[in-house]
């Protein structure tokens, strides 16, 4: 795709010796030995370009824990300050971090004459990848800071379409949530900013952390400490409600306080 | 006589083709539309596996016409309504009578196909031949060798091939679709074949897990992970292992990775600056480069083939519309200006569109392509619901993306002049963010 003149040079080739008949055969398959498409070949030049960047690759990744993820969760420690902050890390396989760079792989083979059977290899391998022990932790601990969210009381904000601005009704909420955050100064909440299905699932997570920050924001201007409030955006990905009406989509438009494990 | 026109005709398709492949970044044409594209006449005579209802060769048959269709550069003619049709035996490259090349030669149709096949110990043989009326002979024969769960992938080859032989470019059957399914409170990411086919799960870790991207080699994929708390890392996961390494973990959201063309940056949007900011990672050093400042959100980077500018989408304005920059974060301009709602950009791998979600005035999120010096504006798609992350394919020919307009999100591809809509998911469950990969 990226060399088009000598791809274009070549159908042209190759139209004028279908044309000519008689004896093109080998001349395509001529061609073609030099073009040939085996995913096996493929592989062979990736790795080999693999290889001659695995040194660097090697020294990028030494530093830092290393874990194969799935096969390996003993090796992946919680974190160092929160203990209930479980998956933080980055995670870094055992394997040297690969290059990305793009390779400029063989075209496909044009099917002159037949010269060997190609073996269509098995389907392209996936691994469904089990997750850590750390990511089954987060999960649960999600479930449960759900369970003691509801027994707390907190109520969550409103928004309208397309806007992170705190409405009137949304301030008078907050300042009951700020009151029990503040009498319970050794709790901490999260900020889940949400939104409608209308819009694109990326503008709509930025849009959410406008949302969750804005709710924030206000908390902290009435008092409560920088410590007890955190944020994350699930744009539209975690709706409230699954209608597709306008009642349903401003029962999305929320910023959703969570309380915190103990 | 016959032999002379078809030469002409040939001529034509080969200067027609080289036209599109030389024009780069000038041509504003809609490759799929091309008034001067002379789409080359082919039948599928079918394939035969010895047995009286062939339902192998059927179902390869099926496989092959949906792909030289999908391809753009064959019509398939509809053999038997032309009462062409195989006589007797057909086992090999002999089998088919000069009758009946003569008869889809008068019909106008320059290319025929057929097969067989066999079984071989544990795998499954299929032969194609290629007829081709210019030569007035079988020009191929290809011999694929695999077990029976690859006979799809077969006639993809086969049809990568054909398309290859007749234009000098890679076909695009054997490419993949990457995507995010829902289930139940997750978002998983799967693969598929690039017709819906064979979907396989590759992340299990019940967070969400958003909006993947390829890397050149198909090796990798790059997304947005949720399974921390404070922040969102950029992960990259290796698909024939499960492997997984972090490449960005700024706190906050670190949201739509982007490749270079050349594989040495990654473009992302992080929020550690407080809001939404564009950077640059080089990924082979692992510096980072700030490129957008602004209080405003940016976002979902999208880069030029060549490499020089990114597209991205910025709320700077008001709502969100679709910013052009140099690659350096230098000679910021806005490129859409109709409609107060325009994000998720995508640069076509041809470079002459950037294909967005538009917001219609009916309120319809929808496919628009503008080309880059924003001159041309065309929507592509229209209806209810809402199109979402649009992913060129290879060939720069074809659009996958999200639509809820049957209800729950299904993955569309669509030709990139808006024709031939095709659902490619199905099923109860919510499908979305799909990446179309190389080739």
């Amino acid at each position: 795709m990226r060399t088009r003149y000598p791809a274009t040079a070549l159908a042209a080739l190759l139209g004028v010796l279908i044309l000519l008949g008689a004896g093109c055969g080998k001349s395509i398959q001529a061609n073609s030995g030099s073009k040939s498409y085996e995913p096996g070949a493929r592989r062979d030049v990736t790795t080999a370009s693999m290889r001659t960047t695995s040194p660097t690759g090697g020294a990028m990744s030494s530093g830092s824990r290393q874990l194969e993820a799935g096969r390996q969760p003993d090796m992946m420690a919680r974190s160092g300050d929160t203990g209930s902050e479980a998956g933080i890390e980055p995670l870094s396989s055992s394997a040297p971090m690969p290059s990305l760079s793009s390779i400029d792989t063989a075209g496909p083979g044009v099917s002159g004459k037949r010269s060997d059977e190609q073996r269509v290899p098995g389907e392209l391998l996936v691994a469904k990848s089990e997750p850590a022990d750390t990511s089954r932790r987060r999960v649960e601990e999600m479930q449960r800071e759900q369970i003691a969210t509801a027994a707390a009381g907190l109520e969550d904000v409103f928004f309208t379409f397309d806007s992170w601005q705190i409405t009137n009704e949304g301030k008078q909420t907050l300042m009951l949530d700020a009151e029990w955050m503040k009498a319970n100064p050794a709790r901490a909440v999260t900020i889940e900013g949400h939104c409608d299905e209308r819009g694109t699932l990326a503008y709509n997570l930025v849009l959410g952390e406008k949302r969750a920050k804005a709710v924030q924001t206000y908390l902290m201007e009435l008092g409560v400490s920088t410590r007890q409030v955190g944020v994350v955006s699930y744009g539209k990905e975690r709706p409230f409600c699954k209608e597709h009406d306008e009642s349903c989509y401003q029962k999305n438009r929320r910023g959703h306080l969570v309380l915190r494990g103990e | 006589m016959v032999r002379v026109v078809l030469l002409a005709v040939y001529l034509a398709v080969v200067a027609g083709l080289a036209g599109i492949l030389e024009t780069g970044a000038e041509d504003v044409y809609m490759e799929a539309t091309r008034p001067d594209f002379q789409k080359i006449p082919i039948g599928v005579l079918g394939f035969r596996d010895g047995g009286e209802q062939d339902p192998t060769g059927e179902r390869a048959a099926d496989v092959l016409k949906a792909d030289l269709r999908r391809s753009l550069v064959f019509s398939v003619a509809d053999l038997l309504k032309l009462g062409i049709r195989l006589n007797g035996k057909l086992d090999g490259k002999e089998s088919v009578d000069k009758k009946t090349f003569q008869s889809a030669l008068e019909q106008g149709i320059s290319v025929l196909v057929w097969g067989k096949f066999a079984a071989r110990e544990a795998d499954l043989l299929m032969d194609g031949f290629v007829y081709d009326g210019g030569t007035g002979d079988v020009v191929a024969d290809r011999r694929y060798i695999g077990t029976a769960s690859v006979l799809r992938q077969m006639a993809h080859r086969f049809a990568d091939e054909l398309v290859f032989r007749y234009t000098g470019e890679q076909g695009i059957a054997r490419t993949k679709i990457a995507f995010v399914s829902e289930l139940n409170n997750s978002r998983e990411v799967f693969i598929m074949d690039y017709d819906g086919y064979g979907a396989r799960q590759l992340t299990a870790d019940g967070h969400l897990n958003l909006m993947p991207r390829w890397s050149w080699d198909r090796r990798y994929l790059i997304f947005t992970s949720y399974r921390a708390r404070t922040r969102q890392f950029i992960d990259m996961i290796e698909v024939a292992t499960g492997k997984r390494w972090t490449l960005v973990s700024f706190t906050g959201l670190n949201i739509t990775p982007a490749l270079s063309p050349d594989g040495n940056h990654l473009a992302f949007a992080t929020s550690q600056d407080g809001n939404s900011e564009i950077y640059k990672m080089d990924t082979n050093t692992k510096a980072f480069q700030r490129l957008t400042f602004h209080q405003a959100g940016d976002l979902s980077p999208t880069w030029s083939p060549t490499g020089r500018e990114i597209a991205f989408t910025s709320d700077r304005g008001g709502g969100p519309q679709i910013y052009v920059m140099s690659a350096d974060g230098s000679n910021i301009r806005r490129l859409t200006f109709e409609g107060d709602y325009n994000a998720a950009p995508v640069w076509s791998p041809r470079g002459n569109w950037i294909a967005y979600v538009c917001r219609t005035p009916e309120h319809q999120f929808k496919l628009c392509l503008i080309s880059p010096d924003g001159q041309k504006r065309v929507r592509i798609t229209s209806g209810p619901g809402v199109d979402d992350s649009p992913s060129w394919s290879p060939d720069g020919r074809h659009l996958v993306f999200s639509s809820t307009a049957e209800g729950k999100s299904h993955i569309y591809i669509v030709n990139s002049d808006g024709t031939e809509l095709e659902r490619i998911t199905s099923g109860g469950v919510a499908h979305t963010s799909p990446s179309w990969s190389p080739i």
